[in-house]
């Protein structure tokens, strides 16, 4: 069994994410320090690539705790969140057993004392052992604290959400076949949204707030040095600065924080030793990802630095030239 | 210090944040486990609390130095600047002074013997500046300048240095002079503080008084055409409750539907009771959620029709798979990035910038021989086109032949227009002869007929 540990404050909590390579800022640090203090699930919105999963990963080692994940998606429903019953295992069993429900039954002389021999055997085929754990009751019934994870709710269903309350309230499951089952230690909850659809009010009002924004350029030269340590310091500034100018323009994406650690171990891969044109021509691509914002900032970047290569205007012929 | 917060939670609400009474128990046990003594530490405890939605954070940050900056917050008091002078400074201080227009004078020697403001100063500050209708923080900022034109610092400040010359002649030292200056300019620092806190508190006391807001049920049935500001704030809000309450309808037919393929592990596991023999079967859902083609008059008599539409279908992405609107007046314009982020309200605010509405000027046909150039590979077989406008065309070319191979190339094609059908072809209305193509034409003068709308065409 691993130690865990919980937060004492919310200073604490900044150290010990900092162990973990996850550079918080105060606001970070004061909010998760107050989902632990107050055993509340946080709800973690903000634009995508900002770290809001890296929170909860990081949340997890520093505190010991195992993180179950549940990813959520479009027709995500109880089955694959909470539980299933392993029907193709229980038949199978009940072939096998055949013989030995024979047995079972053998001395039974009527109908009903027969039913009632199965029924006192019904356990055997409702019990754990038939049952399909989900990352939602494997959370509840862990032995440890856990922390759960609960990723872009707002690709889930409506319905989802409103299932996802009784849970995040009680940490409880009502299993009809086994009764209620309630959560030994109650998880840390962290759930993610990128805001493509309006979460509930219910959902919200039982959750705590984050909203996570792009990094200042202090915070995200931090990341850098200490994601990349061995990229030279004065190119990560220059990279830095250059991302937030990114974040300013009118992009169909903006570069997030793991583009710009991406890109960080991209340059550092080439060897790349300042940001010239040609290096940025050729990295370009693993910061911005559409092909309208490719070109938009190409244009941008490249009339900037060409300004030498004039005199090849002299190449192109005369009678070509406007 | 709870009673504090319990006002703070009622002046946000004030301000139309929902702040629950769950969420003001967490705030108070978030401040117990945090603790006052950091304020920055509380303020983002309170934040995380209180806040669910990332707009509302801005309103947050207004109102939370008014409730909880009061002591240690206050701006620095005024000096008096006059005090410390010598006999022979204050004669040559009175002498300069005769120099200015008499307000002007009295203005400066005011900010410089640091006096405050009286309430009855005040009070005739706030209605001249118009402070005592204003609710919302947004104009805070306009609301300080102008009472600050009002005390005359740009002029006090322009005259100082026009009466330095004269009073370094009277026998003032350079330093002095300076050192003059510079505590007049705190002095007026400190008065624009202080009135910058005092507006923040107005505005608050103005939210706090806001009259009860228009019955919801009311409004849903006001025609477009007669809603007020206010009225059209409270719709905003209740196209909110109204998408979650579409959205949900909306998934539950469909679960319903016996159509689509069938889902074994589902049925399986419903007939387990039945010893699986399969008595009730499941279906998968079948993927129906429509694209849309969105294409809305935003003349002034369509505005605001149009902007509930919008931020209803905006509301309502999860039920649909893409979502491509348009605007137009005299021409057309792709408006679906403005409302990605952005409130419906901005987003329309914004749109209209860029393409003001004028007089007689709204062209469809014109918009839709665009739409065909640029857009037309928008729309496939998947597509739902939905066009929002009364038709009106001030007798142009109706474009009759691509709305033709528009409806044809589209699933379905529905018209809402506000107007009632006796209205339709009268005047320039060429309502009648786009009729035909249109699958579904709904009448929408009101919020309660554009949702019938909306659950109908989602559904069909």
């Amino acid at each position: 069994m691993r130690e865990t540990i919980s937060f004492t404050s919310p200073s604490h909590v900044k150290t010990a994410l900092a162990a973990e390579t996850y550079i918080c800022s105060d606001e970070i640090a004061t909010v998760g320090f107050l989902a632990s203090q107050l055993e509340k699930p946080l709800l973690i919105e903000g634009p995508a690539g900002v770290g809001k999963t890296e929170l909860a990963k990081a949340v997890a080692a520093a505190t010991g705790r195992t993180l179950i994940r549940l990813q959520c998606y479009e027709g995500l429903d109880e089955t694959k969140a909470l539980y299933e019953w392993a029907y193709a295992k229980q038949l199978l069993y009940t072939q096998l057993l055949r013989d030995k429900l024979q047995e079972v039954l053998g001395e039974t002389t009527s109908l009903k004392q027969a039913a009632d021999q199965i029924a006192a055997e019904e356990d055997v085929f409702f019990s754990m052992r038939f049952l399909m754990q989900r990352p939602l009751l494997q959370a509840i019934l862990h032995p440890e604290p856990v922390v759960l994870l609960i990723d872009e709710i707002d690709r889930a269903d409506a319905e989802f959400e409103a299932f996802l309350l009784e849970i995040l309230s009680d940490f409880q499951v009502s299993v009809p076949e086994l009764g209620t089952l309630e959560a030994r230690e109650r998880p840390l909850v962290f759930l993610t949204s990128n805001n493509t659809r309006e979460l509930s009010e219910a959902l919200k009002r039982r959750c705590l707030y984050l909203f996570l924004d792009y990094p200042s350029m202090e915070q995200e030269l931090a990341v850098v040095s200490l994601r990349v340590p061995d990229l030279d310091k004065g190119l990560s500034r220059e990279l830095v600065e250059l991302v937030q100018g990114l974040r300013h323009l009118d992009l169909q994406k903006r570069p997030s924080i793991s583009e710009t650690l991406d890109w960080a171990h991209s340059l550092l891969a080439l060897n790349a030793k300042r940001l010239d044109t040609q290096t940025l021509e050729s990295t370009l691509g693993v910061l911005l990802k559409h092909e309208r914002d490719l070109a938009k900032i190409r244009k941008q970047i490249v009339p900037q630095t060409s300004t030498e290569k004039d005199d090849d205007d002299y190449d192109i012929p005369e009678e070509w030239k406007l | 210090m709870e009673t504090r917060i319990l006002q703070f939670a009622k002046a946000l609400r004030a301000g139309g944040i929902p702040v629950s009474q769950a969420e003001t128990l967490d705030a108070m046990q978030a401040m117990l486990s945090i603790g006052i003594s950091e304020k920055q530490q509380f303020r983002r405890s309170l934040r995380a609390t209180l806040i669910k939605n990332a707009p509302d954070l801005e309103l947050f940050d207004e109102l939370f130095p008014i409730f909880f900056e009061g002591v240690d917050g206050a701006p620095p008091d005024m000096q008096n600047i006059m005090e410390g002078m010598s006999d022979e400074e204050a004669q040559a201080l009175a002498q300069a002074l005769r120099q200015l227009k008499a307000d002007l004078a009295e203005a400066l020697k005011r900010l410089l013997r640091g006096d405050k403001l009286t309430p009855e100063q005040l009070q005739r500050l706030a209605s001249m500046a118009g402070l005592n209708r204003t609710r919302h923080f947004r104009y805070k900022d306009r609301m300080v300048q102008r009472m600050l034109k009002a005390l005359q610092h740009d002029a006090v400040r322009d005259a100082m240095r026009e009466i330095s010359q004269l009073l370094s002649q009277l026998g003032f030292s350079k330093a002095r002079l300076q050192e003059l200056r510079e505590m007049l300019q705190e002095n007026m620092d400190a008065e624009s503080d202080f009135l910058e806190q005092f507006a923040g508190q107005r505005i608050t006391e103005n939210m706090e008084a806001k009259p009860p807001a228009p019955e919801v049920d009311e409004v849903m049935d006001q025609p477009f055409g007669y809603l007020n500001e206010e009225e059209m704030d409270v719709l905003r809000q209740e196209v909110r409750r109204l998408s979650a309450k579409l959205r949900t309808r909306i998934s539950l037919r469909q679960k319903r539907e016996k159509s689509g393929q069938l889902d074994l592990k589902a049925t399986l596991r419903q007939n387990l009771r039945y010893g699986a023999v399969p008595f009730k079967l499941s279906y998968r859902r079948k993927q129906k959620r429509p694209k849309l083609v969105v294409i809305c008059d935003i003349s002034t008599s369509m505005r605001y029709c149009s902007e509930l539409m919008l931020s209803l279908v905006f509301a309502m992405q999860d039920q649909i798979s893409k979502t491509n609107a348009f605007a137009f007046n005299d021409h057309l314009e792709f408006i679906t990035p403005d409302f990605e982020s952005r409130s419906s309200k901005e987003a329309v605010e914004k749109v209209l910038i860029r393409m003001p509405p004028g007089h007689y000027s709204t062209d469809l046909g014109g918009s839709l021989r665009e739409f065909q150039r640029d857009y037309f590979d928008q729309i496939d077989h998947r597509t739902t086109l939905l066009m929002v406008g009364d038709a009106r065309n001030n007798y142009r070319d109706p474009g009759l032949d691509i709305f033709k191979t528009m409806a044809q190339r589209s699933r379905h094609t529905i018209w809402l227009n506000p107007e009632p059908p006796m209205l339709w072809g009268s005047g320039d209305s060429d309502m009648q002869v786009y009729l035909p193509f249109c699958r579904h034409v709904f009448q929408v003068q009101t919020m309660a007929e554009l949702a019938a709308a909306v659950d109908e065409w989602l559904t069909a």
